[in-house]
């Protein structure tokens, strides 16, 4: 019979998958995988020859090759092919290919782990033996090798390197870790001619050891060394730490193989951590994997000795004397533990909060390893505290006796650990002189909070409304908190909202504008003047939506939404666009049940519109001030823009009577009053402030060249106003004492000379003169004596 | 004829009396006319001087700079103080109260060899010495360079630059009134700056100045 009768396709389908799911159930006959596993050699080279053709389509050249390094076949009868990425004949460390032949049918391929846009230029100038003799230096073998190095030629991508750098020690011969040079920079080609070198020790003065070096083919340097031995496991255990901020807590522990133990949790962590690895396990069970806590030695007096250790070597699994850190010198001892102890208590919740909740595995997503270095001291670390994204890594401050508090409280650990969150997505600039640095340091806060509170309650898969103080290190400040988040100018520095210039600030103190829409977001916003959970900018006051809606929101917006890739691009007014696209496709339109109009995306609105971002659902549009950028992508821009940042500034001359531009829109009164400085320059600006506003309404500029910062407040509505950067320029280039056209032309005397011939022709006072001085002339002329 | 003398006599002095103001009225002399415009005369000479345009229209003075015949020079600027009845106009090419007339060089000689991002030849948003405004008492003040040392000096005795004088209203001058203009300050940058050369010698030190020179400016009369 050739026919059958029509079936609903449902029923097909439920019929395949069912037939699908028994198939898988049973055993293959022993005859019909003898068969598969003997057509394996053929269906290799069908996956050879499949991946070969795919070539030009994965964007790989004729040199580019793949080459078969393992085959099984597995229950279903597949063979599954791992395909080596060649160049010029050469293993591209890293880069493979996975297929899968069935009998019959299409060959599944998987390049998702291929290194594309492969360029080496060159040749190696460096032996196979001279590599192998640098491996072996540093290996340093004490007794004899098990085996003979084993070296191939390989290509080595660079983008996985970055890490501890090390120095021959004079004294001894053998590698150390460089401590004046910390950390290894990348290098500038994504790939290198490389050697891959493979050592064997197996003996009583070495151990068990079976490292692999990559060697960089032109330099000789070291690029990466992996431990190929898999370590006998530590047990996880839970220990008992006095926290002087957290008090009596559980922390994650392990017994180690000596039966000591350590802060140390491997259950945490799942791919080793980039500053870490370079460190040769010691026999303890240590590994690089696995979230941990680290102290720098410090000497008596309080300064670093740059060596740092792993809180280890406990008996007793009891970590800490609940105290504030004063032991310099005994950092490991209980009173160093309890920074410890504060730091891995906060690192786990942390983790935890971000996992269990968001979802995300580890700061990075990928599990990488995050540990935690406490007792740091120095200049810039004592009274600080720091996410380095390189390593992985949050370096804590011990604190000065009678100003700060140990840098271990739980907020500011969880603030750090956020900051790599934001590095492996978002990666803002963190720098004054863009918005994003505020939304970076802002983004930390508030989940800095929000673990605060998961930390609060009873573990699950949400945020509570309970545990959040809405202070970042209140404790660390003795009572006086970094940063307020409800009223961030409480600190008398941060900024409550939004105007034109907020970016010159430091991102700590921009960050008050995000700090208190995510507030005003998840705790809501008074109606009442004067209180602190009032803004101006939304004087009706909204209802909040809830600490774990605002989280949601907020997290999926940075890390799905947001992107400056190092740019400084993004701004407050992008932040929040992206937020209400968040709240609509989390939450929907009409989900609500919050707010003055039960959106959750209007609540969004109303919560940046209260920080004077965009405006509230429903509003007109608002007055702005804005500082006049007539630099629309001219000769200053194009040339300038990435070194000094020009744009959306203006030149004026120095002792002259000006009127700087300015823009009032969506107001009819577009008459402001001016101030000198402003807000960025107690607060991480560098501009000056001088000169005298005259009555007016002039500004008669000093004599002093450089950035001067001005602001501009609309008279018709004084919440508005902007800050905007002026650069003085002394335009009086042949000595007269009078800025006027002629002086254009002493500059053409030392134009492009190799050394210019006057400091005066220029307009910075510089010792050369080039474009950037007759555009300078220019600008300066046409804002000041401008005629339409 | 003594009686016909006697007659005309009479007839003078009843004309003349009629003048002095006696009772026989007559129509009053017309007053002189409301201006609305300009008008110029060129200065005589053959030195700096400011030279209508034929392109001048009543109501905006187009004035060229021009320098003496044979003398080579690399640009000029100066600053020329009008009363409050004249408005320095701009000119939509520069942007400026002042005009280049493409007698001097302005662009760097040594064009961008390109570099990838942006592209070899002129920039056409390259920075050039030519600027002007009006500062405070109503003194225009304009220069046109040029900037790069390797441009030949160019002869002066030709248009070299544009300024435009336009009348205010609000002045409310009569036709034929003076209004007077005056240079406060010019300067040329003379052909002989020193030899040529990327690092600064000695010559070129001593020779960067700008040389002092005299504009002579016409009549100018509300018209």
């Amino acid at each position: 019979m050739h026919g059958t009768l029509p079936r609903p396709l449902t029923a097909l389908v439920f019929a395949l998958a069912l037939g699908t799911v028994l198939a898988a159930a049973q055993p293959m006959p022993a005859s019909a995988r003898a068969y598969h596993v003997a057509q394996q050699p053929r269906r290799v080279a069908l996956a050879q020859g499949q991946l070969m053709n795919l070539r030009p389509s994965l964007g790989l050249s004729d040199r580019e090759a793949f080459v078969p390094v393992h085959a099984f076949t597995n229950a279903e009868g597949e063979a599954v092919v791992r395909l080596d990425h060649t160049f010029d004949g050469h293993r591209v460390v890293g880069s493979q290919a996975i297929a899968k032949v069935p009998l019959g049918g299409a060959i599944q391929t998987f390049t998702h782990h291929l290194q594309g846009n492969l360029k080496v230029a060159g040749e190696p100038n460096l032996s196979a033996e001279k590599a192998t003799a640098i491996a072996l230096r540093h290996l340093a073998p004490k007794g004899a090798m098990k085996d003979a190095p084993r070296v191939e030629r390989v290509v080595f991508p660079a983008q996985f390197l970055g890490g501890v750098a090390t120095t021959v020690d004079p004294e001894t011969g053998s590698t150390v870790v460089d401590r004046k040079l910390t950390v290894l920079p990348k290098l500038a080609e994504p790939f290198v001619w490389a050697y891959e070198v493979k050592t064997r020790l197996q003996n009583d003065q070495d151990g068990l050891k079976q490292l692999t070096y990559y060697i960089d083919g032109r330099s000789g340097k070291i690029l990466r060394v992996n431990d190929a031995i898999e370590h006998q496991a530590v047990t996880p255990a839970t220990g008992t730490g006095k926290g002087y901020y957290n008090g009596p807590v559980s922390i994650p522990t392990s017994l180690m193989l000596d039966g000591t133990y350590a802060m140390y949790d491997p259950t945490r962590g799942t791919l080793p951590n980039p500053n870490l690895q370079w460190f040769t396990p010691d026999g303890s069970g240590w590994s690089a994997t696995g979230l941990q806590a680290w102290y720098e030695q410090n000497d008596a007096d309080g300064n670093n000795t740059w060596m740092s250790y792993l809180f280890q070597g406990n008996a007793t699994n009891t970590w800490g004397d609940g105290l504030p850190f004063t032991a310099y010198g005994a950092e490991g001892g209980p009173n160093g533990q309890t920074s410890g102890a504060d730091a891995m208590y906060a690192m786990t919740a942390t983790w935890d909060f971000y996992k269990n909740v968001l979802g995300l595995d580890g700061m990075d997503g990928k599990g990488t390893t995050v540990y935690a270095q406490v007792g740091m001291t120095g200049s810039w670390y004592r009274n600080n505290a720091a996410w380095d994204s390189w390593a992985m890594g949050l370096f804590l401050g011990t604190g000065t006796p009678g100003s700060f508090g140990s840098f271990t409280e739980f907020d500011v650990v969880a603030h750090e650990m956020t900051h790599g969150v934001t590095s492996t997505t978002a990666k803002f600039v963190n720098a004054a002189g863009y918005e994003e640095a505020g939304l970076n340091e802002a983004t930390s806060d508030f989940f800095a909070q929000m673990a605060k509170a998961y930390a609060s309650a009873e573990p699950g898969t949400t945020v509570p409304e309970t545990g959040t103080d809405w202070r970042i290190g209140f404790n660390v400040g003795n009572g006086t908190p970094i940063r307020w988040m409800d009223k961030p100018s409480k600190d008398l520095r941060s900024a409550d909202g939004w105007y034109d210039g907020l970016n010159y600030m430091d991102g700590h103190f921009s960050a008050g504008v995000l700090n208190r829409a995510l507030y005003f977001l998840a705790h809501g916003a008074s109606s009442t003047p004067g209180a602190d959970d009032y803004s101006p900018y939304l004087p009706q006051g909204m209802k909040g939506i809830g600490n774990d809606k605002a989280a949601r929101i907020w997290f999926k917006t940075v890390t799905e939404r947001l992107y400056s890739g190092g740019v400084g691009q993004v701004t407050f007014l992008d932040a929040r666009e992206q937020a209400i696209k968040v709240a609509l496709e989390l939450y929907g339109e009409s989900a609500g049940g919050y707010g003055m109009d039960s959106e959750t995306s209007h609540a969004v609105e109303n919560a940046f519109a209260a920080v004077n971002v965009g405006r509230a659902y429903g509003e007109g549009p608002r007055t702005q001030v804005r500082f006049a950028d007539w630099r629309d992508h001219d000769w200053i821009t194009r040339n300038h823009f990435a070194d000094t940042g020009y744009e959306h500034k203006q030149f004026l001359p120095i002792g002259e009577t000006v009127r700087p531009r300015i823009t009032v829109l969506n107001n009819p009164n577009t008459t402001v009053t001016w101030t000198l400085g402003g807000p960025s320059l107690y607060n991480g600006g560098s501009a000056n402030k001088g000169g005298v506003i005259n009555a007016d309404g002039s500004w008669t500029t000093p004599f002093n060249l450089g950035w001067y910062a001005i602001t501009a407040t609309s008279q018709a509505d004084p919440r508005q106003f902007a800050e905007g950067r002026c650069f003085l320029v002394n335009l009086d280039t042949d000595g007269d004492n009078e800025q006027d056209a002629v002086d254009l032309g002493c500059i053409a005397f030392s134009w492009y000379l190799t050394n210019g011939l006057n400091p005066a022709h220029s307009m910075f006072n510089a010792p050369w003169v080039d474009d950037s001085d007759v555009a300078t002339f220019v600008d300066a002329m046409k804002a000041t004596w401008w005629v339409k | 004829m003594r009686k016909l003398g006697f007659l005309i006599s009479g007839l003078l002095l009843s004309l003349t009396l009629a003048c002095g103001g006696g009772s026989h009225t007559t129509p009053a002399p017309i007053p002189a006319a409301t201006a609305t415009g300009l008008a110029y005369t060129d200065p005589t000479g053959s030195g700096w001087r400011l030279v209508k345009d034929v392109h001048s229209t009543p109501t905006r003075l187009l004035l060229n700079l021009v320098g003496p015949a044979g003398l080579n020079s690399r640009g000029a600027g100066f600053n020329l103080k009008a009363p409050a009845a004249i408005r320095f106009g701009a000119f939509t090419e520069s942007g400026f109260p002042i005009k280049d007339l493409g007698a001097y060089e302005l662009w760097n000689t040594n064009p961008w060899p390109g570099d990838g991002s942006v592209a070899a030849g002129f920039d056409p948003l390259e920075p050039r010495l030519i600027a002007g405004g009006v500062k405070a008492g109503n003194v225009l003040t304009v220069g046109i360079f040029q900037k790069d040392r390797r441009a030949s000096a160019k002869d002066s005795g030709q248009p070299l630059c544009q300024i435009a004088l336009e009348y205010d209203s609000a002045a409310n001058l009569k036709a034929g009134d003076a209004i007077p203009l005056a240079i406060t300050k010019a300067k040329h940058m003379a052909e002989d700056i020193g030899a040529f050369a990327f690092s600064p010698t000695m010559e070129m030190a001593s020779k960067a100045q700008l040389v002092d020179m005299t504009i002579a400016v016409g009549s100018l009369r509300a018209n």
